[in-house]
């Protein structure tokens, strides 16, 4: 009886009008709740690496306002974090902070990577004492250009951050 | 790795060791670890360096003419500030001297980003006396300036506007009654300031008496800029040493006595109204003319060495620069403003309670970026 061609089918056409039936209307919903809820209370670490962060200070000003997006400002605990924005130039003795930084925070968690140097170094491509790139130590999801990135791309940074998240799994 | 564990430290009796940074909201991109005892503070030992890029091995590097925009990294926030004096030293080395106009431009943009970080410095003191009001406030006046300078120099705080010779370009021409404007504005606003902060009983009740500096103990541990004058001491670079063309426009130092935290706030304040005193005289001194004194091929200095001292906002800043005749500088020593006043604030913090600490540390307008160079 199981090896009946026709039963067989009937089973896995059952299963997979099952599965679409639970994607569509259990998992999606789940997903979507979850993935908002995220998107718009997103808590960046304080953790200033290099000179960008005068940019993400005049960023939560109030011309600019990131707030407005759903990014609150830089205060308070790591423990409640979730996203570590590196804030430029990241130096060897500031990689290992940011690491143990990084790894202190609750999942999930997401990292930008803010200006030139955090992206590649930058400017200091031939200094002694700089990374050349997070991405080596820290998986990066947003890198935002620029030197310093003005307010209004770091705010875009954010917004392809929230794009990212919106899709995500849960 | 092993190290950064380490935060809190048992020394035995009442005595804490507490590592303050570099991941705390106020400390930026700095550790200071202290011993408290009890609520006092009895050691303070800053631990800076977290910055460190090499900006003088890389100068080494670099031609003159590259070596402008590595160089404003440091102090992105007072741009032209840090970049004047190594401008005007690389001038000395070349032997190239600016037209009277441009000097008039650099002036205007020193004094631009003067108040565009003190505006910056004033924002973050009310965050960290937990005045929100303070934050939003200056940030908001702050972005006005930079507008400004965005308009002369292209960026928002990057410019790199002033190169030996000279400066880039010349300024708009509805540049001076745009900046009136903006000045008439942020008069009133400095008012306002006072009346919500300055005059505020709980900012006086947190930074009155708070961090007192001796005249002779900050003559002798080297403090510099407004640390220096809110101690009672006029001194002002671009009153003793005048540079480009500060000898033709007439300003005041304003000084205090106290050499407490309020005193420091204060004489910051004053120095916003200064600037553009400064500003608009010289509004009425520039005259129409070159901006650039060209240079043909490749920059070489002359063998030999020169140095100059100028007052960017946070002190006096001052440039070394060695040549031996190649496109590129010898070697390149800047001596800056806030790592003389981290000297100062270990010896202010000492004997002080903890929770004085945000207060007293950046009423020294320290900015590690800079003093790590």
């Amino acid at each position: 009886m199981v090896n009946d061609p026709t039963l067989n089918l009937l089973v896995g056409k059952a299963s997979d009008i099952l599965d679409n039936t639970l994607e569509k209307n259990v998992r999606e919903p789940i997903r979507f709740l979850v993935n908002w809820g995220r998107l718009y209370s997103l808590w960046p670490v304080h953790l200033e690496t290099a000179c960008c962060s005068i940019e993400f200070g005049a960023a939560s000003g109030p011309r600019h306002d990131v707030e407005r997006f759903g990014m609150l400002e830089a205060f308070g605990s790591l423990r409640q974090c979730d996203v570590l924005v590196v804030q430029g130039t990241v130096t060897r003795k500031m990689a290992p902070r940011m690491k143990w930084v990084y790894e202190q925070m609750p999942e999930p968690k997401w990292v930008i990577a803010m200006g030139a140097c955090a992206i590649s170094g930058g400017l200091y491509m031939d200094s002694y004492n700089v990374l050349q790139g997070v991405d080596k130590i820290v998986p990066v999801d947003v890198y935002i250009p620029g030197c310093p990135p003005r307010p209004e791309t770091l705010i875009q940074g954010i917004i392809e951050l929230q794009n990212k998240i919106r899709k995500s799994k849960v | 790795m092993q190290n950064a564990a380490m935060n809190i430290e048992d020394k035995g009796g009442d005595q804490l060791v507490l590592h303050v940074g570099p991941q705390h909201p106020g400390s930026g991109h700095f550790r200071i670890i202290v011993t408290v005892d009890g609520d006092y503070i009895v050691g303070a030992k800053p631990d800076p360096g977290y910055v460190h890029r090499g900006a003088e091995k890389m100068a080494e590097y670099r031609d003159y003419i590259q070596n402008i925009p590595h160089l404003e990294r440091p102090v992105i926030i007072d741009a032209t500030g840090v970049t004047l004096p190594y401008v005007l030293t690389a001038e000395k080395i070349i032997d190239v001297e600016a037209p009277d106009r441009a000097q008039y431009i650099r002036m205007i943009m020193a004094e631009l980003n003067r108040i565009i970080s003190h505006l910056y410095w004033l924002g973050i003191y009310g965050i960290f006396l937990g005045h929100s009001t303070m934050f939003m406030w200056p940030m908001g006046d702050r972005e006005l300036f930079i507008d400004l300078a965005e308009s002369i120099g292209g960026t928002r705080v990057t410019f790199s506007y002033v190169v030996p010779g000279g400066v880039r370009n010349d300024m708009p021409t509805n540049f001076k009654e745009r900046a009136l404007k903006t000045f008439d504005y942020f008069e009133k606003r400095i008012e306002e300031y006072k009346k919500i902060f300055f005059n505020n009983p709980l900012m006086s009740a947190r930074t009155e008496g708070i961090g007192t500096m001796d005249k002779k103990d900050a003559i002798r541990l080297g403090i510099t800029g407004s640390n220096l004058r809110a101690c009672g001491i006029d001194s002002d670079t671009r009153k003793d040493e005048t540079y480009c063309l500060y000898d033709r426009v007439d300003f005041e130092i304003p000084t205090r006595k106290e050499g407490d935290s309020y005193a420091r706030c204060i004489v910051r304040l004053e120095e916003l109204q200064q600037s553009m005193n400064i500003m608009k005289q010289v509004f009425d001194l520039i005259e129409p003319g070159p901006i650039k004194q060209v240079i043909g091929g490749v920059m070489r200095g002359e063998p030999g060495e020169a140095f100059v001292r100028t007052e960017a906002a946070r002190g006096t800043m001052f440039y070394h620069i060695v040549s031996d005749g190649e496109k590129n500088p010898y070697r390149v020593k800047i001596s800056v403003p806030s790592f003389r006043n981290l000297i100062g604030m270990t010896h202010l913090l000492v004997g002080s309670r903890l929770a004085d600490m945000p207060a007293i540390y950046w009423s020294l307008d320290y900015w590690p970026v800079e003093a790590d160079r």
